[in-house]
This record gives C-alpha cells, sequence and structure tokens, in this order.
C-alpha cells in the first residue's frame, strides 16, 4: 500500500488531468458502453448511443472552458489554440455524424451495439492526434484512428463493396503509415534520441544532414497525404467512399481529414522550417493536381458518394492553399474557418443523402430526379449544403472560399488560386446538375416513384417521417450552420487568428 | 584476445550458421510446413543474438512476439490452407536475375556501411567514452518500465485501448448473426408496438 500512495502522491504532483479531461471523459464513455452493453445482452441498443452524445457533449462543454488556457501536459500535450480549435471540431464531427447514423444502423439489421464504440474509439484517436507534441504519441493515436476507421467501413460485413472497402482502406493506410514512420525513424536518429517535436528541432543539425532530411521529409509527406487524399495518393478514397455504409463515409469524410490537417500542419511547420520553400513547392504543386483531379472526375460520376468523394478530394486541395499561405498576423485562420464551414456543408449533404438512402435504396444520382414533388423539406436542404459546397455568395462556403483565395492571392500563389477558381466554377456545374435534376419533374416518373413508395412504406414502421427524428436534428442544424455562418464569419476568423506557433 | 571475447566469438559462431540454414531452409523448401518452422528457427537464432549482446529487454519481446505469436501464426495458417503441388518453374525470367541484383547491391551497401562504421568506432578516443557511459551496468527493463509509466504514459494507455478496440473490431465480423437478427427482430416488434401511432420518433 505505501508503494501505491508514493505513486499516486508523485502522480498527483507531475501530471496535470485537467488537460486531457476531455478525452478522459471520452473514455469513460466508451468504457461505459462496453459494460452497459454487456449488462443489457443486446436489448435497448438506443441508449448506448445516447451515452455517446452525452458524453460528446460533456467533453465539449469542458473544451470550452479550457479553450483560451494554455497548459503543457508532460511534453505530451500543448494546449494552444490551434490544438484546442481542431478537438471542438473534431467533437463536433463525432457529435453531427452520430447523430445521423442512428436510423441507418438500426435499419440495415446489423447489431448497434459496437457501431457507437468504433466512432468513439475514432473520435478519441482524432483528438489526441491533434494536441500530440511527441512522435509516439502521434503515431499510435494515428494507428487508432485508422484501425477504428476501417473497422467502421467494414461493419456492414453482409456488402461485398463493405469488405472491398475495409480491405482497401487497411492495406492503404498500412502502407502509408510505415512510410510515415521511417520518416519518423530517420528525425529520431539524427537528433541523437529525442522523440519530442521540440527538441528534434534544437538538436538536428540541419546543414550538416540536409539530403537525408529531404529524404525525411518526403517520407512524411507521403504517409499524412495519404490520409488527406491528396493527388497521388488518393485511389483509395472513391472505393472507399463508395463500399462504407452512408453515416460511415459522413464520419470519416470529416474526422479522418480534420485529424490529417492537424497533423500535416504541426509536422511541417515544426520540424521543416529550414525546408519551407522545397516542401511548399511539392505541397502546391500537390494541392494543383488535387483540386483539378477531384473537380473534373467528380463530373462524370453517377454515384453520390462517389461524386462526393471526389468533390472532397478537390476541397482538400483548397484548403492546402490555406495551409501555405499561413503568415504571421493571421494565423492559420483561413484554413480553419473554411475547414469549420466544410465539416458542416459536408455533414449536411450526407445527412441528406442517409435519409434519402434510407428510403429508396439507391445511391445513382439519376434517382434523384424530381425529388422535388415528393419530399420537398429534403430538396430544398439539400440544395443548400450543395450551394454551399459550390460557393454560391449568400452561404457560407462562398464566404470561407473568399477568405481563402484571398489570403492565398496575397501570400503569392497566383497559379494556385487561379486554378482553384477555375475548378471552383467546375465544381459549380456539378452541383447544380444535381439541383436542377431535383426541380424538375422526371421523365419517366412511373419507376422511381414506385420505389420511393414501396420503400417508405417498408421503413416507416420503424422511423419516423416526422420532424423530431435525429437524422432530421442533423440536417437542421447542418442546414442552418452552413446558411449562417457566413454572416457570422468575423467572429469565427478572430478566434481563429491567433494560432500561428 | 583475452577467455571472455574468446567465449563470446564463440557463441556468436554458433548462432549464425543457425540464421543463416533458417533462412535458407525458408526459402528453398518445397513442404510449407517445413518452410514455416525454419523460419522459427530464424527468429530464435535473432533473439539468441540479442541476448548476446546483452540487450535482454529485446531478446524477451522477440521471443514473445515473433516466436510466440507471429510464427505461430503462421505456421497455424500454414496448417490449414492445402497443400498446393509446387510447378517445378526451372526457367530462371528476368525478375529472377533483376531481384539477385538487387539483393546484391543492397548486400554489398551493408557491408561498406558496417565497415566504415567500425573503422570510425574502433579508433581509440571513442572506446575510451564508451566505457566511460558504463553501459552494461544498467538494467534496461527497469528503465523502460519507469519511461512508460512516467513520460510515455499517455501512449502507453492508449495502446491498451487500441489493443480492446482491435479485439471488438476482429470479433466483430467473425461472428455469427443470427443471434444480431433475433435481437433486432425484437427490437422492431418493441418499437412498432411502443410508438403506435408513428409520431413520436424512436430517439427522442
Amino acid at each position: 500500500m505505501n508503494d501505491i500512495n508514493s505513486f499516486l502522491s508523485r502522480l498527483n504532483s507531475t501530471i496535470n488531468f485537467s488537460t486531457i479531461l476531455p478525452e478522459i471523459i471520452l473514455i469513460v464513455g466508451l468504457i461505459t458502453i462496453v459494460i452497459t452493453d454487456l449488462v443489457n445482452k443486446g436489448k435497448n441498443a438506443i441508449f448506448l448511443y445516447k451515452i455517446f452524445l452525452v458524453s460528446t457533449l460533456v467533453s465539449m462543454g469542458i473544451l470550452f472552458y479550457q479553450l483560451i488556457s494554455v497548459i503543457a501536459f508532460e511534453d505530451l500535450y500543448t494546449n494552444n489554440i490551434f490544438n484546442n480549435l481542431f478537438r471542438f471540431f473534431i467533437l463536433i464531427c463525432s457529435f453531427i455524424s452520430v447523430l445521423l447514423s442512428v436510423d441507418y444502423v438500426l435499419c440495415s439489421k446489423i447489431s448497434l451495439a459496437e457501431f457507437p464504440l468504433f466512432k468513439i474509439s475514432a473520435g478519441l484517436g482524432g483528438m489526441i492526434l491533434s494536441c500530440a507534441t511527441d512522435l509516439i504519441t502521434i503515431y499510435v493515436s494515428l494507428e487508432f484512428l485508422a484501425l477504428s476507421s476501417c473497422f467502421l467501413s467494414g461493419y456492414t460485413k453482409r456488402d461485398i463493396r463493405s469488405n472491398e472497402a475495409s480491405m482497401k482502406f487497411l492495406l492503404m493506410s498500412g502502407a502509408s503509415s510505415s512510410s510515415l514512420l521511417y520518416g519518423f525513424s530517420l528525425l529520431y536518429g539524427f537528433s541523437d534520441g529525442q522523440v519530442q517535436l521540440d527538441n528534434i528541432i534544437d538538436k538536428i543539425l540541419f546543414s550538416q544532414y540536409l539530403p537525408t532530411i529531404c529524404i525525411s521529409a518526403a517520407f512524411i509527406l507521403a504517409g499524412t497525404a495519404f490520409k488527406l487524399s491528396l493527388f497521388p495518393f488518393h485511389q483509395w478514397t472513391p472505393d472507399v467512399y463508395e463500399g462504407s455504409p452512408t453515416p460511415v463515409v459522413a464520419f470519416f469524410s470529416v474526422t479522418s481529414k480534420v485529424a490529417a490537417l492537424s497533423l500535416f500542419t504541426r509536422l511541417f511547420r515544426l520540424i521543416f522550417p529550414y525546408l519551407s520553400n522545397e516542401w511548399h513547392i511539392v505541397v502546391e504543386l500537390l494541392a494543383i493536381s488535387s483540386m483539378i483531379l477531384g473537380n473534373l472526375i467528380a463530373v462524370t460520376q453517377r454515384s453520390f458518394k462517389r461524386m462526393l468523394a471526389y468533390s472532397s478530394i478537390s476541397q482538400i486541395g483548397y484548403v492546402m492553399i490555406g495551409i501555405l499561405a499561413a503568415d504571421l498576423e493571421n494565423g492559420y485562420a483561413s484554413m480553419l474557418t473554411y475547414t469549420f464551414i466544410y465539416i458542416f456543408m459536408n455533414l449536411g449533404t450526407f445527412a441528406r443523402i442517409t435519409l434519402f438512402s434510407l428510403r429508396t435504396g439507391t445511391d445513382n444520382i439519376r434517382d434523384y430526379a424530381g425529388l422535388y414533388m415528393k419530399d420537398p423539406v429534403l430538396t430544398f436542404s439539400l440544395v443548400l449544403c450543395l450551394l454551399s459546397l459550390g460557393g454560391i455568395p449568400p452561404l457560407s462556403g462562398f464566404f470561407g472560399k473568399l477568405y481563402l483565395f484571398w489570403h492565398g492571392w496575397k501570400a503569392g500563389l497566383y497559379i494556385s488560386v487561379t486554378v482553384a477558381l477555375v475548378t471552383s466554377v467546375i465544381s459549380i456545374y456539378y452541383y447544380l446538375k444535381i439541383i436542377k435534376l431535383m426541380l424538375t419533374k422526371t421523365t419517366n416518373p412511373v419507376d422511381t416513384l414506385k420505389t420511393y413508395e414501396k420503400q417508405k412504406s417498408l421503413v416507416s414502421s420503424v422511423i419516423s417521417t416526422k420532424l423530431k427524428s435525429s437524422v432530421e436534428m442533423a440536417m437542421i442544424l447542418c442546414a442552418l450552420a452552413s446558411t449562417l455562418s457566413g454572416l457570422f464569419m468575423d467572429p469565427i476568423i478572430k478566434i481563429t487568428r491567433n494560432t500561428f506557433f | 584476445m583475452n577467455l571472455s571475447e574468446l567465449i563470446h566469438e564463440f557463441i556468436l559462431a554458433l548462432i549464425e550458421p543457425g540464421i543463416l540454414v533458417g533462412s535458407i531452409g525458408t526459402v528453398s523448401f518445397i513442404n510449407t510446413a517445413n518452410s514455416a518452422f525454419s523460419l522459427g528457427l530464424v527468429f530464435t537464432c535473432i533473439s539468441l543474438l540479442y541476448f548476446a549482446l546483452n540487450a535482454d529487454f529485446i531478446a524477451a519481446a522477440q521471443l514473445l512476439v515473433y516466436v510466440g505469436a507471429i510464427n505461430v501464426l503462421i505456421v497455424f495458417a500454414v496448417m490449414i490452407t492445402d497443400q498446393s503441388v509446387s510447378s517445378d518453374s526451372e526457367k530462371r525470367g528476368i525478375g529472377y536475375f533483376t531481384a539477385l541484383g538487387a539483393c546484391s547491391i543492397l548486400f554489398l551497401t551493408i557491408v561498406c556501411i558496417f565497415h566504415k562504421i567500425n573503422d570510425f568506432y574502433s579508433s581509440s578516443i571513442h572506446q575510451s567514452e564508451y566505457l566511460k557511459l558504463n553501459l552494461f551496468e544498467q538494467n534496461d527493463v527497469q528503465n523502460i518500465g519507469y519511461q512508460l509509466l512516467n513520460k510515455f504514459l499517455v501512449p502507453f494507455e492508449l495502446a491498451s485501448l487500441l489493443l480492446l478496440v482491435a479485439l471488438v473490431g476482429a470479433i466483430n465480423p467473425a461472428r455469427d448473426e443470427d443471434e444480431g437478427k433475433d435481437i433486432a427482430e425484437n427490437q422492431k416488434k418493441s418499437f412498432v408496438s411502443s410508438t403506435s401511432p408513428r409520431d413520436k420518433s424512436s430517439f427522442f
């Protein structure tokens, strides 16, 4: 007992637990979910989702409380504003994506209990990744996020496409994290055994080892560009997005991208400041090719989820301009603002797709024809979210893009901003194509209407089509955020300004 | 060379042929079970090499992880699959020579690097510095345990959670789904009966 007492007293004096309190609450939620499912023997699974939502909300509340303070936790975390904002984004992503996944999981007759478990663990991995400043913590949390996402994407195990998606995701993420690890090992070796990012910069003699540092930067770039699905490393994205169940795609189209963005920014800003010309050029090239490729291929897609996969590739291309345009007075404000708006736009679109696919069981864009007649609420909110993704003026996507491109132009990235403007116009084309399809009357009304009615009667015995369903809650939230954030842009920009480190 | 160095050389001379024979056996046995077992021989000899080099923690980890888990998994997988009749392909295509060339270049590079490092570190200045460091007196395992619970507490606990999630995720696709179907049926019935007018949502 003496040893335990002395250990606990030493623990309390050296470790400040309040900094990781949001993560601890998520862990408590995870354990509660496991134990509750065990005790209830599989009945009353909706309760598990409520536990998840409650723990996420409590975490968010505590994070708000800590948002301004800067505390270091044993050199593994640094809670500056940049990191806290990313943790907050990831909590928002988890919260909204669970709201829109409840009905889907209920309908598809697969076991309900593990779904919130994997979502909490992925959110936890993302949160710890956002504020890790230590190579080992970065790697473990990245693997945590990747593994949980892989299990989520293979969740509907009866569907062959889901199996294929999770297999592809597992193999590609394994290959990319091994290249990331090789880059880390080079850094570890040259800095004489230091694992923390700050100590690494202190000890590496950049002038002496420059070629090998460049090799290490290339490997780290390859590893992180996979998660971000930038140009040459984007091949997994359309197949995985098309195969996985729709709420899961919603979840990892925002969460893993946001977490990978924070990792990318932190690694490249802290470790390779002397190489900033080299990696700026490479990242600019990757961003331009992602924008061009994503938008051009999205024009030809027939499946909605695949089209959204390619459009998310191009959105990340735009965000890369924000990373390159960071300077002293504004920090990463443009990137953070656009990421915030992107989360709501993307989740809103996916919420509506989930609702539509629950009612009709199809993912084809052609089947959205004439939706205005059958369900005006769904149509109108989908129109809002798609226009916001495209960047049409009164909605918040326009203000996000404007700020981003203005900062990029000011920082001298003329080619990137020009390409981004051109490809934005191309993206407006394919979003408007869908909107036109929905708003006009369909040419053969027989087939789609029949399928719509039949599925509706099958499904509505389980979910309700009235306003209080959780998917509709998520839809309304995202629609409001997509439109009104544009008006409230100024306070958001002011918060995200002080983030240069 | 005094007696201790002689014993050290002798032990190394025993272990290294074991590694060599085992790896040649792994790639050239026709029966796959034999090659899986010779892979086990290679891993065990590498672990003995770590013991001889005074790295006791890594030696124990190698035995537990590689021999105890990975090799057992490989042997298990080999035993389950059918033994296909190996085709006797004697013609050596372009792939064979490319691989041969690449591997020999790699081998020569590693040998050159090791010679350079050996020349660098066997000069007398560095040897005296290393003796001052007194590396042989430290207790590796105790040091690792101390660091795991103090400096690397967060990744350590996170890795244990990762193990939990990995276990759940591995069992999830593999288990029998009939229980899940019955439970889902029960839930659906309870929903229909409890929310009769279909006005109230199932969530709130």
